[in-house]
């Protein structure tokens, strides 16, 4: 297999813990995010410019990928009654045509791996109807990709619940201790823990797994 | 599916090219229409192909079917407390006739479940539910 990994939103939260991951596995990792201090490839994969710019880091670098990680996502929560056409075209753009996108653009290597990071709120998210979404198409777009691409490449998922990231700091505290109360094991998680996940679904030994969904929520939907 | 004399509140998930611009206008078509109906107080049930829900149509319909349930997920959370409520009917081909248009009229009642995936047809049997 190709040791070329792709991963998007990796400046920071889970996708810089999958990038730390994937070197470690001896992988040559594009990481790829929009902040512009950013030290990999700069892009928004909402636009041509920003996947045009991607697709050349990778022909760049042998052109074949051996690990996707479709990790890029944005929240902008209203309740469905408030929320406008921009907030919401803002969400699918990012966490579902990007992913859709780089996808459908790059060129796999035989035993390749695709994981698509989703999210527990797939299962219903109060004022999240934009982000739920998002990340239930990207569900449909995992199983739909599995059966495409199969037996060449596989395709899962993981839905995060609660993780300790700058996007979840960015909540009041009364609020993160409410989510924390209703989380089983008693704390968020830590983009490392994701990172892991992520690293055995696309590894040898995941090899049997295409079009699964795997929460890691600390047992948040019991 | 040729659907048919559906309810006010039933939206019919459209059969649409394999391109990203269609699966966004689809999926901004079916927000539009909840937010409506949610500002109304009218229950919606999405009606989807059964098939679509496993990803076996293709990466389009997919998108859009598994998109539409966790709609129906969200917004049934957010409709609880008013007693609106959303549902999702997946159907198989060659359900009978009559059949869609009886469920649908049955989940846009209000007062029912909400949330919920509903299923006329056996092909979800012994599979993963998404």
């Amino acid at each position: 297999m190709s040791r070329l990994a792709v991963v998007t939103g990796a400046a920071r939260g889970i996708g810089a813990a999958m990038c730390g991951r994937l070197v470690t596995a001896g992988f040559d990792v594009v990481g790829v995010d929009v902040a512009a201090d950013f030290s990999g490839v700069v892009a928004d994969l909402t636009t041509d410019d920003g996947m045009a710019a991607v697709l050349e880091a990778v022909d760049s670098r042998g052109g074949v990928v051996g690990v996707l990680v479709n990790n890029a996502g944005i929240t902008d929560d209203a309740r469905l009654v408030n929320m406008s056409e921009e907030q919401f075209l803002r969400v699918i753009d990012v966490n579902l045509g990007a992913a859709y996108r780089l996808s459908r653009a790059l060129a796999f290597a035989d035993g390749a791996a695709i994981v698509n990071v989703a999210s527990r709120a797939y299962l219903g998210n109060f004022g999240q109807f934009n982000y739920s979404m998002s990340k239930g198409a990207l569900v449909g777009l995992t199983r739909a990709l599995a059966l495409e691409m199969a037996p060449r490449v596989r395709v899962n998922a993981v839905a995060p619940g609660l993780i300790g990231t700058e996007m979840t700091m960015a909540m009041s505290a009364e609020v993160r201790e409410k989510m924390v109360a209703a989380i089983p094991l008693g704390r968020m998680g830590r983009p490392e823990e994701v990172a892991e996940l992520i690293a055995f679904l696309a590894s040898e030994a995941a090899s049997f797994i295409t079009g699964e969904v795997i929460v890691i929520g600390g047992g948040r939907g019991l | 599916m040729t659907p048919l004399d559906l309810p006010p509140g039933a939206f019919l998930a459209a059969v649409v090219p394999d391109d990203w611009e269609s699966v966004r206008v689809e999926l901004t078509r079916a927000f539009e229409f909840t937010k409506q109906a949610a500002q109304e107080g009218v229950p919606v049930v999405y009606v989807v192909r059964s098939e679509d829900l496993f990803g076996r149509r293709g990466a389009c319909p997919a998108m859009i079917a598994c998109g539409l349930l966790s709609a129906a997920r969200t917004a049934g959370i957010e409709g609880l407390k008013s007693g609106w409520s959303v549902n999702i009917l997946a159907v198989d081909e060659g359900v009978v006739d009559g059949e869609v248009e009886r469920w649908a009229a049955r989940l846009t009642e209000g007062g029912g479940p909400t949330g919920e995936l509903v299923r006329l047809g056996g092909s979800h049997l012994g599979r993963l539910q998404p």
